[in-house]
């Protein structure tokens, strides 16, 4: 049991799958519960598509280049927390990543491609 | 449901009108499964402060103490 | 043994690689207009980009983040967005710069059509980047930089004014011309501080799994490659100035630089300082690129590295190769290269402070770098260099309006 300053220690922190491979940055954090009741961080969202609410109108231009997508990663899926973010799954399972997996199939088909 | 970054920026307040700054952070209290938010994290100073350039003006206020959570603030009991 | 034999090989590699088109055109010029007096200017540099290297090393080593993660991470999402932004832009024209000097050389050194040369190296660069492992791009571009010690040699040959040269170290005002002055103090220190070295110094730091331990090397390594390549710095303002000067010669080319060795080595001197200026400008060509491409992947969060293969690391792959094509379209549109290094130097002077504020509060936060946090020492030059970024980042742009792009 640790006390973290939220913001600080997770927000726009790199996150790491199981393999240690890295599949984005917590681009924002859900929270559930309000006053007077218990409030949790309940998922991470990630993706350009949350980066509207970020940053407002350049963050929209940046998030219709980047493609729009959010995924959200319950925060039960998260193993730790140090200098990044760190899951339990593959990214692959959890949605995340799919920009480069998507990509890698043609840059495969260059001679070299595993250099 | 909100954001942590929709909270972030916000003014906060107290019930009777005193002002404590904005909102930079939330404390949060980590286990293995949950991260559970404890407290306000708010000053007065601007990024300086947020950026610990200058020292804390406000110290965290507990989670217990909001009273209510407005579109542009945050309301908490008296201090 | 073969520790010191590498760490020698390393600073070899940083000495070959200090010097980059901006240095070249900058402090060539700078002997060419101002003599001797501009040279107190390089120690300052010197020492400022072995600030912020050692810096960006120290949080490479102790929290395995490199720039952009470590900017994003500390002033949030929008801010480092702003930021992203204008290195991007300010990088990109670097690269344009670069790769302008590098068809200028192969041109001076074959004189086959400048565009087509311009496609050649951009091809072979791709090629290597995609072949070569990092180490290897590394070593045969710093090395081939080392060519450029001709310039040391031809220097002393011209029989400077030593009384002049050593005088220049002392900090001063020139009376006339102040405003143009300035302009190359700024543009000396832009050329000394360029953001691309950093960036790529702390993401190769990540690539290369620094740990805590590697600090101590890293620091020498920086200091020691850094400062030795200042010597070329010199030799270049000294050629200026010893040739150049009250003939009204402007090194407006590559071409003119390159005399600089001609007139007293000869036609050896010529062809040794076009090969150190092609692996010179051409290595840098190369670390310009994948900073952009480390960026923007650091900042988006995505998989990165010349250590993950190319297959890996798809969409920074895809980065550097879209930087290099649009660098190459810039060039292609036949904008001059020392033009666009001018401008290129003062963009990048104005953007410093974005990336070196918050390397600044991270290298003193103790919840990143628990001992390894900057201490008094650290901390005096962090600050002193702070001060030193602001002011000429401020002034540079008003200072490029009112000499006209140093044309006065």
């Amino acid at each position: 049991m640790t006390q973290i300053d939220i913001a600080l220690k997770v927000l726009d922190h790199q996150i790491l799958d199981r393999d240690g491979r890295r599949c984005g940055n917590v681009d924002d954090l859900e929270i559930e519960g309000g006053p007077g009741e218990t409030a949790r961080v309940t998922a991470i969202l990630v993706g350009p598509g949350v980066w509207p609410q970020r940053a407002g109108w350049i963050g929209r231009i940046a998030s219709f280049v980047g493609g729009g997508r959010r995924v959200r990663v319950p925060w039960g899926e998260v193993r730790e927390v140090e200098s990044h973010v760190i899951l339990r799954k593959s990214a692959e399972e959890l949605g995340l990543g799919r920009g480069d997996d998507r990509l890698r199939p043609w840059i495969e088909k260059i001679p070299g491609a595993h250099r | 449901m909100r954001t942590l970054s929709s909270l972030q920026q916000r003014k906060v307040v107290t019930e009777s009108g005193d002002s404590l700054g904005r909102l930079y952070d939330l404390r949060g209290e980590l286990t293995a499964q949950t991260l559970t938010v404890t407290g306000l994290v708010t000053g007065k100073r601007g990024l300086l402060e947020h950026f610990g350039v200058l020292p804390r003006s406000t110290s965290p206020i507990p989670w217990g103490d909001v009273v209510r959570i407005e579109r542009k603030r945050i309301v908490v009991r008296d201090r | 043994m073969s520790k010191i034999f590498g760490v020698a090989l390393g600073i070899l590699a940083a000495i070959g690689g200090f010097v980059d088109i901006g240095d070249l055109v900058f402090n060539v010029s700078a002997g060419a207009t101002f003599g001797y007096q501009l040279m107190w200017v390089l120690p300052i540099g010197v020492i400022g980009i072995i600030v912020y290297s050692e810096m960006c090393g120290r949080v490479a080593a102790v929290s395995k983040k490199a720039v952009f993660d470590t900017v994003r991470e500390r002033v949030g999402f929008s801010a480092g967005l702003g930021a992203l932004i204008a290195s991007e832009v300010v990088n990109l024209m670097t690269l344009a710069a670069e790769l302008g000097g590098v068809a200028i050389s192969l041109q001076l050194l074959c004189g086959l059509p400048y565009r087509w040369l311009l496609v050649l190296a951009v091809l072979g660069f791709a090629i290597v980047i995609w072949v070569m492992s990092f180490e290897w791009i590394e070593r045969v571009f710093g090395y081939g930089g080392l060519c450029l010690l001709v310039f040391a040699v031809a220097a002393m040959k011209l029989s400077p004014d030593w009384g002049k040269l050593g005088n220049g170290f002392v900090p001063h005002v020139a009376q006339n011309n102040s405003l143009l002055y300035l302009y190359f103090v700024v543009g000396l220190l832009g050329a000394a501080m360029t953001p691309y070295e950093v960036y790529f110094y702390s993401s190769g730091g990540v690539e290369e799994e620094w740990t805590p331990k590697d600090i101590g090397l890293n620091r020498a390594n920086a200091i020691i490659g850094y400062g030795l390549g200042g010597f070329f710095s010199v030799a270049l303002m000294t050629t200026g100035a010893a040739l150049f000067l009250g003939h009204g010669i402007s090194p407006e080319h590559l071409g003119t630089i390159a005399l600089g060795a001609q007139v007293p080595l000869g036609t050896i001197g010529l062809l040794l300082a076009l090969v150190g200026i092609l692996f010179a400008v051409g290595g840098a060509s190369i670390d310009t690129v994948f900073s952009g491409a480390y960026n923007l992947a650091q900042f988006c969060g995505w998989e990165w590295g010349r250590y993950r293969t190319n297959a890996n690391a798809p969409r920074f792959t895809l980065t550097w190769i879209v930087l290099l094509v649009l660098g190459m379209g810039i060039v292609m549109t036949g904008v001059d290269a020392v033009v666009l290094t001018e401008y290129a130097v003062i963009f990048s002077v104005v953007a410093l402070p974005l990336t070196y504020i918050p390397i600044l509060l991270v290298a003193n936060d103790e919840q990143y770098m628990g001992r390894h946090r900057n201490g008094r020492l650290a901390n005096v030059l962090g600050g002193v260099y702070l001060v030193v970024i602001m002011v000429v980042a401020l002034s540079a742009i008003p200072l490029m309006i009112l000499t006209n792009v140093g044309q006065n």
